[in-house]
Formats: structure tokens, sequence, C-alpha cells
């Protein structure tokens, strides 16, 4: 673990250089310890791959100061995975009309639409990172046979609830966007509520599986092809 | 109802405040006034707290009509200013009456006008904020920029009281070069002696990639050994150096994690400058370490808080 400087008011905890399930339990249980803490001189504490920011407030803290608080909180920190029996369930309708990249990713991965939908539906996924836009949770790790690079040229506009991959991560696109990843589905499922206490119904702790369902049910649930 | 009737917006007129804060883990940038300086001043000057809400105006041409007594303040760039067509100085608080005509014409000095009133505008924070997002359509009203026919509502005040600036606090707007203090940090450690040389010793030019998310830079191309790096948190005012070696100075409405190495962050209070710099104005870069950088925020927001 190394406490790094990352502004005047901010310090950055990387605690690997690489990304792996190993690396994102550790960090997860590190912040859990932090927000734990509940102290208000924290004012925002961003957990990612391998690293967490932590913004203070220098009235309280002083650079030395803010090393001396955090270091010992996390010396031995676990390297075990908290029992979190709460998957979040989340439908997808992989189809054609929705997966704008479906066939794409048929033909990179000679794979048939099927076996890609079982591929993609039959894992559970760890969240490792939030972020580029409000709810945006980056999923892994992607079975390997369907992990296909980005496209070469970004989409002008993914529609909101895509559901796409980009090499080993999935995601689901909160909100009509930019986006290079590789759509297979679509889904009714909200990422980002504002009516919401907290707004999202998922965090850095979740645990994600995705349903195939029918066109049918997913006209039903609400879904807009 | 009382408050101000919006006659005329303004291209880009946002409601904004401190910020957003404590929802970065789950992607929801901080927002907030581009330039605090001239924000709290003018709650200062109101007699405000800190907290208040206020309207950061970009593109002048905006026009409000009160509908009750109150008292407001302008500060920031300096702007056609007036109220019942009488010119108006900014940095000074002025009665308004019920039917009064408050106008900000063109922009002459400077990006940004703000423009507060006694007790703030009584509008409902989302999430612990005023202040408005227009990608993620949380804050202002509904989450967007203030249009024609908008109303802002405010409490009644009646009592006068003028207060104007000082003439040593005015910022100027006039430095041919803007000096950005940097605290090296992040991947500085990527940089070689050589390019931090170079980043140090030229001049950059702000280019039209310039809004509340960042600002880019042209100049002196800036080498890291990095490709890229595993995204991370980014801090307000940290400098993104991507491929084409370009300089980009992240600001208020950033994304949340990023993965382009970084050299430094520029001080919070020099990014309060560069929020009223206009597009090719120039700017260069100066190494603070971290002690004098905290001294520095310490002493602006000491003033304030």
């Amino acid at each position: 673990m190394e406490i790094k400087i990352a502004s005047a008011n901010s310090v950055i905890i990387y605690f690997s250089d690489i990304i792996s399930k190993e690396t994102s339990t550790i960090v997860k249980n590190a912040y859990k310890i932090i927000t734990s803490k509940n102290n208000s001189a924290l004012i925002e504490i961003i957990p990612s791959y391998n690293s967490i920011l932590v913004t203070y407030d220098i009235f309280i803290f002083d650079f030395d100061g803010i090393k001396k608080y955090i270091k010992p909180m996390l010396e031995n920190i676990s390297t075990q995975e908290e029992k979190n029996e709460i998957i979040i369930n989340i439908d997808v309708y992989y189809g054609l009309d929705v997966g704008l990249d479906l066939q794409r990713v048929c033909e990179l991965s000679g794979l048939s639409i099927e076996e890609i939908i079982k591929k993609h539906s039959s894992k559970i996924y760890d969240v490792y990172a939030i972020g580029f836009l409000p709810g945006f949770a980056y999923l892994a790790c992607v079975d390997e046979d369907i992990s296909i690079p980005r496209l070469e040229t970004p989409r002008k506009k993914t529609p909101k609830g895509s559901v796409a991959i980009a090499n080993n991560q999935t995601a689901i696109y909160p909100q009509d966007s930019p986006g290079g990843w590789n759509i297979i589905g679509k889904t009714t499922f909200e990422l980002f509520d504002k009516n919401l206490d907290n707004l999202s119904p998922l965090n850095i702790n979740s645990k994600i599986k995705f349903n195939s369902i029918t066109q049918d049910k997913f006209l039903s649930n609400g879904g807009i092809l | 109802m009382i408050g101000f009737e919006i006659i005329k917006s303004g291209l880009f007129t946002l409601l904004q405040d401190k910020g957003r804060f404590g929802l970065m883990h789950l992607g929801v940038t901080n927002s907030g006034c581009m330039d605090e300086y001239s924000a709290f001043m003018a709650q200062k000057l109101l007699q405000n707290p800190m907290e208040s809400n206020i309207l950061e105006i970009i593109f002048g041409r905006v026009e409000l009509r009160a509908t009750s007594n109150t008292n407001i303040v302008t500060t920031g760039a300096l702007c056609e200013f007036f109220i019942n067509d009488e010119v108006k100085q900014n940095w000074q608080t002025y009665k308004i009456k019920t039917g009064d005509i408050v106008k900000i014409g063109k922009i002459l000095k400077g990006q940004r006008v703000y423009l507060a009133v006694k007790g703030g505008f009584d509008i409902k924070k989302e999430f612990g904020s005023n202040s408005t997002t227009i990608k993620e359509e949380l804050g202002g009203l509904n989450g967007k920029a203030l249009k024609n026919n908008d109303f802002l509502p405010y409490k009644e005040y009646n009592n006068t009281y003028s207060k104007k600036l000082k003439q040593k606090y005015l910022p100027s707007y006039d430095q041919e070069i803007l000096t950005l203090r940097v605290v090296l940090s992040y991947q500085e450690e990527s940089f070689s002696q050589e390019q931090k040389e170079k980043f140090f010793n030229n001049i950059y030019t702000i280019t039209s990639d310039f809004n509340r998310m960042a600002c880019k830079l042209n100049g002196e191309k800036i080498e890291s050994s990095l490709d890229g790096i595993i995204s991370e948190g980014i801090s307000f005012g940290s400098i993104q150096i991507p491929k084409d070696g370009q300089p980009i100075i992240l600001l208020k409405e950033r994304q949340t994690i990023g993965g382009y190495p970084k050299i430094g962050s520029v001080l919070s209070v020099d990014c309060f400058k560069l929020a009223q710099r206009k597009i090719n104005s120039k700017i260069k870069f100066e190494e603070i370490d971290i002690i004098e950088a905290q001294k520095k925020l310490k002493d602006f927001y000491g003033t304030f808080f």
C-alpha cells in the first residue's frame, strides 16, 4: 500500500498496480473501513480498480496528518471477500433489434447468439469501479470467449439501458451517452434514479447477475426497442 | 410570488453553489461555482452564508424583473450592468425595489459574472446542493440552465445596507500570462526531469475545449513514460496528459475517474482565476510544494469561512 499526494487537499491510496479480483477485494475492504469512520473531514472517498482517492479538509489534516490517520487503519487489511449474499438480478433482452453489436460479437467470437447470451448471463459479476457517468458500473470479469475490444469508432449515442461489453468488462449505460462498448442487449433497470435516497441501487460492493428475458417480457416491463 | 422573473435568461446561466459532495463514489461530479473567489465574495458582501446559491452567467444578456424588495450584488467578470437602465458597478451591493429591472449586458473582461441575492434563491436542493449539472440533470431548476420565463423566488428583504469591496481586493483579469501553481502528484514520476522542465518553462494557450468540465491547453508536448493508467479518482485541478501531450486541467464538472497519466494538480485557488480567462489567453505553470500549497488554501478559505 502506498499513499501519495493527489492534490493540495487529496491523497490517493494505491493497493497494487494491477486489475484483479484480489486487488478489488482489498479496495472494497479498505473502502468499508474508511467510510465506517464517518469522519466528516473526509469529503470525498472514491474507490476504483486498484486505488482510493480521499479528499480531505485541510483545516483538520495536513498531508502528514492524513497519512498518519489512514495508514494504521489499513495496516492489516483483509484480502478475504466479505460474504455478500445479496445478488442484484437484472433482466436483459438480448436481441438483434436492441443489441446493436450482437452480430459483431458473434463474428469476432465465433459463437452463436445463444452461446453469447449463455456466457454473459451465467456469471455473477463484481463491481470494480463506478464512474464515467453517474451509476455507470464497470463489471468484471466477462468470460474470455466474449471479451471483445471496444468499437474502433465510438457511437455518438449509446441508448440508455444498453448492456455492453468492452474486453473483459461489462456495463449498463445509465443514460444516453457517446460510447464505444459493444452493445449486446437492453434493460429497463434504472442505475441512476433521483427518487432513491442513495441515488443508485448499485455500489462498489454489489454483485450483479443478468437474466435473459424475451422481447415480450422486455416490452411489458416498459422497454423501448 | 416573490422573486425574480427571468425576462431574458442569457445563453448559459446556471444556478450554482459550493457544489455537491459525497457522491463521487457513484460517479456524480461536484459541480459548483467555477470561480469561488467571486462567488464567495458576493455572499460575503451580502452577508449571506457561504453555502448560499448564486447565478453563474457566462455569455451575459440576462434580464430580470424583481417582484419584491431585496438586495443584490454582482461580482466576477467586468460587464455592462444596469438597474432600470442606470449603469451600476460590480462588487457593490444594491437595493432592489418591486418592479426594478436588472440587466447584465455584454461581458467586457473575464468570463463569468456572478449574481447573488440577499438570503439566496429559495430553491429546493438536490442531494445537498443547488448546483446545476446539466449532464446529470441535477440541481438548478429541473437540472437545466435558466430559460426565459423561469422564476427564481427569494424572501423579501427591506433593510438597506451598502457594501463595496475595497479596491485592493478586486481581481485583475489583465495579466498577459496567468501563472497556475502546481503540486506535483499522482504519476509525476512517469515524467522525466526533461519533460517537467518543458512543462514548467513553456507557455500554453487555452483552446476552445474549455468548459465547466475541463480546460484543454495547447503548447509544448509533454510525454509520460506510461501509455495509460488504471482508471482512478480525479481531484479538482488535476492535470491529465493524454497521448497528444497537451495538458488538460480538470475542473468542477470533471469525470470522477479517469485513465490518463497526471503530472500534478493546479491549486484550486488558481483554477478560480483560470475560470475567468478567455480562449487563446496564455498560461504558465509554477511548482509549489504541498506545505506552501495548503497554506495558500487555508489563507483563501479562512477569509470566507
